[in-house]
C-alpha cells in the first residue's frame, strides 16, 4: 500500500518533520491486529509555494538524509524493521516510464503560483472595471500585490484562487499514473493559515471529481481513494508587529471558525464522504510566540507538541482496516473524526503525560533512537576496532568518514538534536528527554533505570556495546549486509534488551 | 570450526609441553636448564610434572579468567590482556618456586640460586602457554574474542 501524503504549507512541513523523527526512531503504522502495515510506502509531497521557508528547507533537507540512510540500510524493502523502517519514496522514485517529466524531489514544484504576484496571476490588470472592483471587494490591496513566492501570507482566499491550478501540473499527473487501488490519501495541513487552509479542500476536491480532470490516469480509484486529512487548529502565536498586520494571532480563531464551517458543508459534513478520516488536533496552551514573518524572511517556526502527535495521525490512518474507510463496493464511507486528548493535562510534557496508546507506540523506539543519538555522539568512535565492530563485515575507522555516517550523524541526527531542543524550549515543553543529558541511565525524563540487588542498573555505551557483542558472536545474519545495517539493527536489538531489562516500565 | 581447530591445536601444544616436561630421555626443562644435581633432584622427586601442571593451570586460568571472567568491555583492549600476561608470568614462577621451595625444604635439602634461575624457565613457558590458551579459547568470550588481536 502507498500512502500519499500531501503535506500544505509550513505547518505541513513541520508535521512531516516530525514524521520523519518517529519513523527514524522505527514508529510504523500499525494494523488493527497490532501488526505493522504490509509492504507500505509513503510518498510524502509538500505543497507550499513559500519556498524560502526555512521550516520546508529543513523538512526538505532531512527527507531527502532519511531517503539516503534509509536505502543504504534496506534498500527498496518495504517491510524493514528497526530504525529508520517506513519507506519513504519521491513520486519520481515510484513512476514507470511515462511520458511526465518530474524532478526527484519531495516538493510540489508550483512554478506558476510562485513566481507571480496575486494579482498578475489572476490577470486583475486586464479585468474590465467591473470585474476589477469585484476582485477590489474579495482581496484586500496587500493580497493583490503579493508575491506568491512568499506563500499566501495567511490568506485561504488567495490559496483557494492559486492552488485550483495545482490539478493541471505534471505532479498531479504523475501521482494519477502511479495511484492504484489499495493505496491512500492523507492531507497535513493548517485550518488558520492561507496555504492549507486553501490546499486541502482544494485538493480533495480535484481527487474527487478526478473523472472531471483531463490527462490522468486511474480516475476510479482516484475518485473512490480512501482520504484522510490532519486539520492543525491553532496552537501557536506570534509576535506582535505594529506596521504589518498581514497575519494576526487575533485572526486565528475567526480563520477558523470560517473554515470549519466550509468544511462542514463541504468535506467533513455527516453524510459526507469527501473525506474519510479527518483529525482535529489544536491546543488552547499557545506556543511561544514565534517571529513575526509573512514570508520575506524565512519563517523558521520551533517544532512544537502539536506536530508531533500530529504526525501520528498519517500513522494511524495508514493502520485502518479497508472495512473501516470503504463500502462492499469500494465507495467511501462518511467522515469520522478523530480528536486527541493527553492524559496529563501539563505544561511540561513527557512519556507520562502520553496516553497509553500513544506510549505503546512511540516510548520504546524514540528512546532507543535517543540512545542511538547518544551512542553515537559520544561513545561510537572509541569503539570502532573492538568487539561487534571486529566481526564480519567489519566496522572500520573509515566508517566514520564515509557519507553514510556522516550524513547519519552530522545531518540527520543534528536535526534531531535541534527537533528536540525546539520542542523541549516551547510551550507545551516536550520533555521527552532531559537536554544535554548523556547519562543514559538518566536521559528520559519521568523513567528510571530499574533497582536490583545493590544499588540500580546501569546504562551507558558499554552496556550497549557489551550487548552488541553478544548478538553480533557468531551471528550468520550480517554476512550479507552492510556494516551500516549491521550497525543499526545490532544497536535497535542491543537497546530493545537494555530498555526491557533495566528501564522502568511504564507502558 | 576454525575456533575447534584452534582450541584442539592449543590443547595438543599443552599436551605436548606436559609431556615433554615429565619425559626422561628429552626433557624439555632440562633442555633449557641443567645443573646435574638440582635436575636430578628434581627429577627423583617427581617434580616436573607438578611444576608443569602449576605452568600450565596458571597460564590457562589467566586466559580463562581474562576471557570469561573478566570478559568486559572495559577490559578488552590488547594491553588489558597484556597486563593478564604480565600477572601470569610473574605469579606461574613464583608459585612453582614456592612448590620447589617446599618439597626441597621437606627432603632437608636446599638450592635458592638454582631453583630462581629454573624458575626463569617457567616466566617463558607459562608467557607462551598463556598465548597458547588465549588463541584456543578467546572465541566464545562476548567481549574480548578479539583480543589481543581481532579474529
Amino acid at each position: 500500500m502507498r500512502l500519499f501524503l500531501f503535506a500544505i504549507g509550513g505547518t505541513g512541513s513541520r508535521v512531516l518533520k516530525s514524521l520523519l523523527m518517529l519513523s527514524a526512531a522505527g514508529v510504523r503504522p500499525l494494523d488493527e491486529n497490532g501488526k505493522p502495515v504490509k509492504d507500505l510506502e509513503i510518498v510524502p509531497v509538500i505543497i507550499d509555494p513559500h519556498k524560502a521557508n526555512e521550516d520546508l528547507k529543513r523538512t526538505e533537507a532531512l527527507l531527502n538524509d532519511y531517503r539516503d540512510i534509509r536505502r543504504r540500510l534496506y534498500g527498496n524493502d518495504p517491510n524493514a524493521e528497526g530504525f529508520f523502517a517506513n519507506r519513504i519514496v519521491t513520486l519520481r522514485e515510484i513512476m514507470s516510464n511515462t511520458s511526465v517529466t518530474l524532478g526527484d524531489t519531495f516538493i510540489f514544484n508550483l512554478g506558476a503560483v510562485e513566481n507571480a504576484k496575486f494579482r498578475e496571476f489572476i490577470g486583475y490588470d486586464t479585468m474590465n472595471e467591473a470585474n476589477q472592483a469585484l476582485t477590489s471587494l474579495l482581496f484586500a490591496n496587500y493580497q493583490l500585490e503579493n508575491k506568491m513566492n512568499i506563500g499566501f501570507v495567511g490568506s485561504p482566499n488567495i490559496g483557494s484562487v492559486a492552488l485550483n491550478e495545482v490539478k493541471d501540473s505534471n505532479e498531479v499527473k504523475a501521482f494519477s499514473n502511479v495511484f492504484r487501488q489499495g493505496d491512500r490519501i492523507f492531507f497535513i495541513s493548517s485550518i488558520f493559515g492561507g496555504t492549507g487552509a486553501a490546499g486541502f479542500p482544494i485538493m480533495v476536491k480535484n481527487i474527487r471529481q478526478a473523472a472531471n480532470l483531463e490527462g490522468i490516469e486511474n480516475r476510479d480509484a482516484l475518485s473512490r481513494a480512501p482520504i484522510g486529512g490532519l486539520t492543525v487548529l491553532p496552537y501557536f502565536t506570534l509576535e506582535g508587529n505594529k506596521h504589518d498586520q498581514r497575519i494576526a494571532t487575533s485572526d486565528f480563531i475567526v480563520k477558523t471558525q470560517s473554515a470549519l464551517y466550509y468544511y462542514k458543508n463541504t468535506l467533513t459534513g455527516a453524510n459526507d464522504s469527501n473525506v474519510n478520516s479527518i483529525y482535529y488536533l489544536g491546543d488552547q496552551v499557545r506556543s511561544k510566540p514565534y517571529l513575526y514573518d509573512p514570508g520575506e524572511h524565512g519563517q523558521r517556526n520551533n517544532a512544537h507538541l502539536i506536530e508531533l502527535i500530529g504526525a501520528l495521525a498519517p500513522l494511524d490512518f495508514a493502520g485502518v482496516p479497508d472495512s473501516k474507510l470503504t463500502d462492499q463496493d469500494g465507495y467511501p464511507l462518511p467522515t469520522t473524526a478523530y480528536e486527541y486528548a493527553l492524559a496529563k493535562d501539563e505544561l511540561s510534557i513527557n512519556f507520562l503525560s502520553l496516553g497509553r496508546r500513544t506510549r505503546q507506540l512511540i516510548y520504546e523506539p524514540m528512546s532507543k533512537f535517543h540512545l542511538l543519538f547518544l551512542f553515537l555522539t559520544t561513545g561510537f568512535k572509541n569503539i570502532i576496532g573492538q568487539g561487534f565492530t571486529e566481526d564480519s563485515p567489519k566496522i572500520k575507522s573509515d566508517f566514520l568518514v564515509s557519507q553514510f555516517y556522516r550524513t547519519l550523524v552530522d545531518q540527520f541526527m543534528l536535526g534531531y538534536a535541534q527537533w528536540l531542543t525546539e520542542m523541549n524550549d516551547n510551550m507545551r515543553s516536550v520533555a521527552l528527554f532531559k537536554p544535554g543529558e548523556v547519562d543514559m541511565a538518566h536521559a528520559i525524563e519521568g523513567v528510571g533505570v530499574k533497582k536490583r540487588l545493590l544499588g540500580h542498573y546501569k546504562v551507558d555505551n558499554d552496556v550497549l556495546k557489551a550487548e552488541m557483542n553478544k548478538l553480533s558472536k557468531n551471528n550468520p545474519k550480517y554476512s550479507d549486509h552492510s556494516v551500516e545495517y549491521k550497525l543499526l539493527d545490532l544497536f535497535n536489538q542491543a537497546a530493545h534488551n537494555v530498555f526491557v531489562e533495566r528501564y522502568e516500565n511504564i507502558n | 570450526m576454525k575456533q575447534i581447530t584452534y582450541l584442539i591445536a592449543g590443547i595438543v601444544v599443552t599436551v605436548i609441553f606436559f609431556i615433554l616436561s615429565c619425559s626422561d630421555g628429552f626433557n624439555i626443562y632440562e633442555q633449557m636448564y641443567f645443573n646435574q644435581g638440582y635436575n636430578d633432584k628434581m627429577f627423583n622427586l617427581d617434580m616436573y610434572p607438578v611444576i608443569a601442571a602449576i605452568t600450565i593451570l596458571i597460564a590457562w586460568g589467566g586466559a580463562a579468567i581474562y576471557y570469561y571472567a573478566i570478559n568486559s568491555v572495559k577490559f578488552d583492549r590488547w594491553y588489558h590482556w597484556l597486563a593478564v600476561m604480565a600477572v601470569v608470568i610473574v605469579l606461574a614462577p613464583v608459585a612453582c618456586y614456592v612448590y620447589n621451595d617446599t618439597v626441597f625444604a621437606n627432603n632437608g635439602l636446599a638450592y635458592v640460586g638454582e631453583s630462581i634461575q629454573f624458575e626463569m624457565q617457567t616466566v617463558l613457558f607459562a608467557a607462551v602457554l598463556y598465548i597458547v590458551a588465549s588463541f584456543s579459547m578467546r572465541w566464545w568470550s562476548s567481549n574480548c574474542r578479539h583480543t589481543p588481536l581481532p579474529q
